[in-house]
């Protein structure tokens, strides 16, 4: 440095230097703006660009977990409107554990027998917990008006979808190594509850086991079962979904119009102008950093 | 001196004596080079304890411990309008012409500089810490300062890099901004007569042992530089939450013979303990300037540290190694100190910190900024408030409205307790021992104080 200075061609103006020792530099004031001011900041660093096709293929995903939920409400409804009876009910909880089951295996490349078995006693369990418990839940909102329920569980499955976890599955996939977050724990509990508060509408036992036992397979072990599609193969998650949304729209037109273009509209909201927002949101991103940032440790701690 | 150059400063902070850091540290030795310098200083924090009311510290330093408790990490619960009144009556009582606030975190400091803008007096504001832009909690301690600082007539900063973090975060005017180091007190930090002989090599480590201060790159570089040299040990003085882990770490590697754990260090002890080393090491974070390396190099220990925050500028660069925050990193910067010791002369080093560092100067450069927030012009609240105004689509109006209702409560308290109902303190002239260094009156004030 003193070199520097000594070569300086006019020796009455020393270099200022980026140091705070030595006290006031001379020449200059504690004020003095160099042209190296803010010469270490780094803006939008670890910012991400995204392609729009990515943005809108990973946005079925939701539109497709959207459209499972509508069609679980269209079965309560049509239970609630006595058009499907228990015994239809009970097939259709039957043929759907089978089917799950076999997506399972099918993508799965490694299930051992132990774990099957496994997977088959908890069912077990499960379902006949949910018998026992049906009674229960029958008479649980006797005392409560039809409106209040369906306003409430319409407010529970809103935050269930807002609140879900679309990348991954609450129920995990054997050996997943994230744990689920808190928000995902509470979007199942809604949706539990949501079911419950349905279930207690209806008239007979068997009934609330049957529609019971259908919501909890659907909201615990949908994004499971949709989660492997998709890990499996990436064609066959969008043919599924696309087929899934075509069935949802069917089904809803048959119900009403008015939903149906609601829902049309909501799908392509979805998958189309919130990606393209994503992406145009970006533009504003602002990120600074430089070196007064806090360092980073590049190892992990284990307290 | 004249009366006319003489200024009449109020220091605000939450952070004081009995407290003990670098804030406090600054804050005290800042006072004492002013009050040596003719100006007369008073300083304003919340009650410690049961120490409240007006004391005297050393060279007729008066200090208001306002009866306000802390809730938080020593801040005082922010009320906005609350210290209003007690804060009008100190600039009054003691006839204040200038007020200068430390620290960002200080909720004190926040509310004094904008009733004393109010109010008309010029304000300065000092920074001493580096912040984020990332996280929650930044963003809204970013915009407190872009509030505090809109209407702010200096400001100071600690280095260059906390200059520019200042300068970002607030929005203010790069010129506005000065840049004024900390200083040591060489005469507390001397070397020791005689260097620990021997051929064995003692590494210094004090600090709070917090995540902060990278306890967690000590527990990795620690037992490798153990086993590469047999002939390093290492003394850690300092307490806090990490502790344990370097306990732990003593134990895994069987190290209890040669890393010596302190606890915590009385600073009036720090110097011993640094004398019984050879090199300081300082595995921060995050640090706006640090004073801990200077006490180290002071003492004629040389300096091992992060390249982190302010660091790189606090020292020339044959006094410090510098190293990434990253274990393999620290550890070559070790093996180079290591090498490079013999050359190193403790007295040479401690007599070249005399010269570099000096709180007499810090002063006399303090004064310059203080004469320069004089001259700003006055202004009127209308043109204050626009000010306000431009920090913010929502949080501009919000900081007007609060302006505007301090505005109203002062004049309301104009009327209700009018100014010239309030007693005027008569100042205080101590015939001074001039031959009296502020080192002993630095002993004084941290002897029963420890570092955590």
């Amino acid at each position: 440095m003193d070199n520097n200075i000594a070569e300086n061609p006019s020796p009455t103006r020393a270099k200022w230097r980026k140091v705070a020792y030595g006290g006031m530099q001379p020449g200059f004031d504690d004020n003095h703006i160099d042209d190296s001011f803010l010469e270490g900041m780094v803006m939008n660093a670890n910012v991400v660009k995204r392609d729009m096709l990515k943005v809108m293929q990973d946005s079925v995903s939701i539109s497709q977990y959207l459209c499972i939920v509508i069609l679980v409400g269209l079965v309560w409804n049509y239970t609630l409107r006595s058009t499907l009876d228990e015994t239809s009910l009970l097939y259709l909880d039957v043929s759907l554990l089978g089917s799950g089951f076999l997506v399972l295996l099918l993508t799965k490349e490694m299930l051992s027998v132990d774990l099957r078995l496994h997977y088959l006693l908890n069912v077990f369990f499960f379902t006949t917990g949910l018998y026992v418990l049906a009674p229960i839940y029958q008479t649980l909102t006797r005392s409560i008006s039809s409106y209040s329920i369906w306003a409430v569980t319409v407010s529970l499955l809103i935050l269930h979808l807002f609140l879900q976890d679309y990348s991954g599955s609450t129920v995990r996939a054997h050996g997943a190594l994230k744990n689920p977050t808190l928000t995902s724990f509470i979007s199942l509990n809604a949706s539990v509850v949501a079911s419950v508060f349905i279930a207690s509408r209806l008239p007979s036992r068997l009934h609330v086991f049957a529609i019971m036992l259908f919501s909890l397979q659907v909201f615990l072990f949908a994004p499971l079962v949709t989660y492997c599609i998709k890990k499996y193969s990436f064609h066959l998650h969008l043919c599924f979904s696309f087929s899934l949304m075509a069935v949802t729209l069917a089904f809803v037109y048959t119900l009403h119009r008015l939903l149906f273009v609601l829902l049309l509209g909501f799908l392509v909201f979805v998958t189309v102008v919130c990606p393209y927002w994503l992406i145009r949101m970006q533009e504003y991103k602002f990120e600074i950093n430089g070196p007064w940032d806090e360092a980073k440790l590049c190892f992990d701690i284990t307290d | 001196m004249g009366d006319s150059k003489r200024h009449r400063i109020l220091m605000v902070s939450d952070f004081f004596y009995p407290k003990f850091g670098g804030v406090e540290n600054h804050i005290y030795l800042l006072s004492q080079c002013l009050l040596k310098l003719g100006h007369k200083v008073v300083v304003m924090t919340h009650a410690y304890g049961n120490r409240s009311g007006v004391r005297y510290m050393t060279g007729g330093l008066k200090v208001y411990y306002v009866p306000w408790k802390p809730f938080l990490m020593q801040n005082t619960l922010p009320t906005f309008y609350g210290t209003l009144p007690i804060i009008r009556t100190i600039l009054i009582r003691e006839q204040i012409s200038l007020v200068h606030g430390h620290q960002a975190f200080s909720t004190l400091c926040h509310e004094a500089l904008m009733h004393a803008r109010t109010m008309g007096y010029k304000v300065v504001f000092t920074d001493h810490s580096l912040y984020g832009f990332a996280d929650v909690g930044s963003i809204h301690m970013n915009k407190v300062l872009q509030f505090t600082l809109a209407d702010v007539s200096q400001a100071i900063c600690v280095s260059h890099t906390s200059k520019e973090n200042t300068v970002l975060r607030s929005g203010l005017p790069p010129e506005k901004v000065y840049v004024i180091p900390n200083a040591v007190d060489t005469a507390m930090f001397k070397p020791a007569a005689e260097r620990p002989s021997g051929d064995e090599i003692v590494i210094v480590v004090i600090s709070r042992l917090v995540y902060r201060k990278g306890v967690d790159l000590l527990v990795e570089v620690i037992p490798e530089i153990c086993h590469m040299y047999p002939n390093v040990r290492f003394i850690v003085g300092g307490d806090g939450p990490k502790r344990v882990r370097l306990e732990e770490m003593r134990e895994k590697h069987s190290l209890q013979d040669r890393v010596e754990m302190l606890g915590a260090v009385p600073h009036a002890r720090v110097r011993s303990v640094l004398i019984s080393g050879h090199i300081f090491l300082n595995s921060s974070l995050t640090e706006a300037f640090c004073i801990a390396i200077l006490e180290a190099a002071s003492c004629g220990l040389l300096t091992v540290s992060t390249r982190v925050g302010g660091v790189p500028e606090v020292l020339p660069d044959d006094m410090i190694v510098l190293a990434e925050p990253d274990p393999t990193d620290m550890v070559q910067a070790i093996k180079k100190a290591i090498s490079i010791l013999p050359i190193i002369d403790p007295q040479e080093m401690h007599n070249r910190m005399k010269k570099l560092y000096d709180w007499h100067d810090v002063a006399k450069r303090t004064e310059i900024v203080y004469d320069r927030a004089l001259k700003c012009s006055n202004q009127s609240l209308l043109e204050r408030l626009s000010r306000y105004l431009a920090c913010g689509a929502w949080a501009g109006k919000l900081f007007c409205l609060v302006m505007i209702i301090d505005f109203l409560l002062w004049r309301l308290l104009q009327l209700w307790k009018p100014a010239d109902d309030i007693e005027v303190v008569p100042d205080i002239v101590l015939s001074h021992d001039e031959d009296r260094g502020i080192s002993q009156d630095f002993q004084a004030f941290n002897k029963d104080h420890s570092l955590r």
